[in-house]
């Protein structure tokens, strides 16, 4: 078949175009939405995501929605500009860390109106729901529950002989355990652990255990120069006697998962988000197992919180965030919607999903699934919203934390000039 | 096809405003040449200069890309200035890089292209392979390479075992060499200046060589003599071209330290700090203030070139 165009019949399709576009086209383009989903994370993710997407169609057939996706540093950038370019996605994937920055800033949705008539996050717990709250409206869904976890080699632990990390051990054991099996040389340049002194979440949980925090209620800092003098001096220690990494090996690890000391084959544990464990596994050969951190002394707390592993929000001025909000609830409360997430992105928050999940889990999520269940008796409460700038301390942490490494500054003037920085930052916002 | 100038003369007042009549002749006169000229110039105008203003007035602000600017007077130059302990670290780290870097790759690029102007066969296949690295050069999968050769179990330190039965550090994550891996990644991509000095040692008139040789002048002699005093013009190019370079560049210490500019700062390139003000911490206003630092400081470093260039370059005319 052959269309034969003339002058007169183009100008007309285009005249016709253009008022459709001016108008805003015709009653069957006016329930269509489409949207923006905008997330950071691995290809797993993006693979699992672009499936819910689709699976969508069957739900809501008028609603069509592109996803995009980047690496969680690029992730950061692309969306400030896109907000900052009024060209904000109607979805946004949230971190706790940054929900309060946007949320204050008036870039994020209140979702509150929503609430039990399309969202229906109602089983998810009190602790889930207002873990999305910020100066109590909700700007944020919670897509999947998280808290801090220990990974280590098996075979490598019991091949040493050594009994590996396990509940409520002690660091003190941790650290003697960890000499012992660096001790036994089974592989060159092989030792018992990462070296987490740089790690911003295992301080947190450090601190915690002893009634502290990296910050308080109010925004200052919740710690002194002392206890992170303390904390440097305990890796310090187990640098030495070759419990963890040396320094040279641990400034490669960018703190994800593909430079961990436990993947690159330097070390036989590593300190690690709980929903992190199925990418982990993916790229470590041998079975890795679970523990929660060691703890101060066996009395202390375990030191663990619940976290939203992400939030998911809607942005604010999105020309259909009624779809929006659907689509968010499609995600939490819909079983196919969940299903195909699975627990890639943690936990599911809600009950009755997280229980009609649960037989169609594999092996792997679900000793994810366990050792959530394991260590909600003995979490803590969630800490309090970061202050501004608070993203900068885990940079300074870093840092600081190699200079002692290195041995360019003893623990206690590693810990002095940390909070002084943390101070410095906290002051500027 | 011939092009004639189109002529609108605008003949009603000649006389009565002759030099506004002479400025809308020229224009008239030129203004299919600025049709011509205006892509480019609607480029320059809202993709260069238009971005450069506004960045000159955001760095006069806070701004965090999600509110308004607000404006704060020199307050971001100030804390440059007096308390950025990071800026010191960041200008130290771009110095030496730059100090180390530039004399190192044109002395080596210079070696090279004198060795290809003895005439060798297949000159133009070893051209092409000497540059792919210039073409590579600002590359991510480069970049990512170097991390592999440079680590502690890397290529390099399996030949130094090999070789010397040396056991190498982890170059790249050591704060005492990451700097230098970077200088070396950096001589690596001696391609450009390499194809440039080529082309300069080409001009050179044989006749003088030959009367050199007669005179029983020795090669050293020959090259300080004749060589380089001639080939100061592409000397002096090459400096400036690659100087700026330096001091821009970003990719390689971006990528070997994952956009953290570490081991404990020591490959905080200005640029990365930059960056890292701007899209990690979003200090628009604050990072607006370090580029136009180094605008000012690559402005500087040029004008003096351009300056001295009277006391060592040696044009023939």
């Amino acid at each position: 078949m052959s269309i034969t165009l003339n002058r007169r019949s183009v100008l007309c399709g285009g005249a016709a175009a253009l008022s459709l576009a001016a108008f805003g086209g015709g009653p069957a383009w006016a329930q269509a939405a489409r949207l923006r989903f905008l997330w950071w994370g691995s290809q797993e993710r993006a693979d699992r995501t672009f499936k819910a997407i689709e699976a969508y169609k069957g739900v809501a057939s008028d609603v069509s929605i592109t996803g995009e996706f980047a690496g969680w540093s690029d992730y950061w950038p692309r969306l400030a500009t896109q907000v900052a370019g009024r060209n904000a996605p109607d979805l946004i994937q949230m971190d706790y860390r940054y929900i309060f920055e946007y949320a204050r800033r008036g870039a994020l949705k209140p979702l509150d109106d929503y609430l039990d008539k399309s969202l229906n996050i109602a089983d998810f717990g009190q602790m889930n729901i207002d873990s999305g709250r910020v100066d109590g409206k909700l700007y944020g869904v919670n897509l999947g529950v998280n808290s801090s976890i220990v990974l280590y080699d098996e075979a490598a632990w019991e091949k040493a002989g050594v009994e590996p990390p396990k509940p409520g051990m002690t660091w003190e054991a941790f650290a003697e355990k960890g000499a012992a099996l660096s001790a036994k040389k089974t592989k060159p340049g092989f030792y018992a652990s990462a070296d987490a002194s740089g790690v911003e979440p295992a301080l947190e949980n450090w601190l915690r255990q002893q009634g502290k925090a990296l910050f308080t209620a109010d925004g200052a800092l919740g710690f002194g120069p002392e206890d992170a003098a303390k904390w440097f001096a305990m890796w310090a220690e187990m640098r030495k006697s070759g419990a963890c990494v040396p320094a040279d090996v641990q400034a490669l690890d960018q703190l994800n998962i593909e430079t961990n000391p436990l993947t690159t084959g330097k070390a036989a544990t590593a300190f690690a988000h709980s929903n992190q464990y199925i990418g982990y596994q993916k790229l470590n050969k041998s079975r890795l197992g679970v523990s929660s951190y060691p703890k101060v002394s066996a009395e202390s707390p375990s030191g663990h919180y619940l976290k939203p592993s992400m939030l998911i929000s809607v942005a604010n001025g999105s020309a259909h965030a009624d779809a929006a909000v659907a689509f968010a609830n499609f995600l939490v409360a819909n079983p196919t919607g969940v299903e195909i997430l699975g627990v890639e992105r943690g936990v599911p928050a809600s009950e009755s999903m997280r229980n009609g999940l649960a037989p169609k889990l594999n092996d792997l999520d679900s000793v994810m699934v366990k050792y959530i269940a394991d260590i909600t008796p003995g979490v803590g409460a969630l800490p309090p919203p970061p202050p501004p700038g608070a993203g900068e301390l885990a940079f300074a942490l870093k840092r600081v934390a190699e200079e002692v490494g290195f041995g360019r500054a003893t623990p206690e003037a590693g810990g002095e000039k940390l909070v002084r920085e943390a101070q410095t930052i906290l002051k500027r916002g | 096809m011939t092009v004639h100038p189109t002529v609108w003369v605008d003949e009603a007042r000649p006389a009565a405003a002759p030099r506004r009549g002479a400025l809308r002749r020229m224009l008239a006169r030129n203004a299919p040449g600025y049709l011509f000229l205006a892509p480019w110039l609607i480029g320059f105008f809202g993709l260069t200069l238009g971005p450069a203003l506004v960045s000159l007035y955001l760095s006069f602000t806070n701004y965090d890309l999600l509110r308004a600017p607000d404006w704060v007077g020199a307050a971001n130059y100030v804390r440059i200035a007096t308390d950025d302990p990071k800026f010191a670290a960041a200008m130290r780290v771009t110095f030496t890089y730059v100090v180390l870097s530039v004399p190192l790759k044109l002395v080596f690029a210079l070696a090279v292209a004198m060795a290809f102007n003895r005439g060798i066969r297949g000159l133009t296949v070893y051209r092409a392979i000497f540059y792919l690295p210039s073409l590579l050069g600002g590359s991510v999968a480069i970049a990512v390479l170097w991390r592999q050769l440079f680590a502690s179990d890397g290529l390099v330190n399996m030949l130094l075992w090999k070789a010397f039965g040396f056991e190498g550090p982890s170059w790249v994550s050591n704060p005492d060499y990451s700097l230098y891996t970077l200088v070396v990644l950096s001589i690596w991509q001696f391609g450009s200046p390499m194809i440039i000095f080529l082309a300069g040692l080409r001009q050179i008139p044989t006749d003088m060589y030959e009367a050199a040789e007669i005179d029983g002048a020795s090669k050293t002699r020959q090259f300080f003599k004749i060589t380089l005093p001639l080939l100061t013009p592409v000397v002096f190019f090459n400096v400036v071209i690659q100087t700026i370079e330096a001091f821009k560049a970003f990719t390689p210490a971006f990528i070997i330290s994952e956009g953290t500019g570490g081991p404990i700062n020591s490959t905080l390139f200005y640029t990365l700090y930059l960056y890292q003000e701007a899209f990690g911490f979003f200090r628009m206003g604050y990072a607006a203030a370090l580029a136009w630092i180094l605008l000012v400081i690559i402005a500087l470093f040029t004008a003096f070139s351009f300056l001295s260039a009277r006391y060592w370059v040696h044009y023939d005319d």
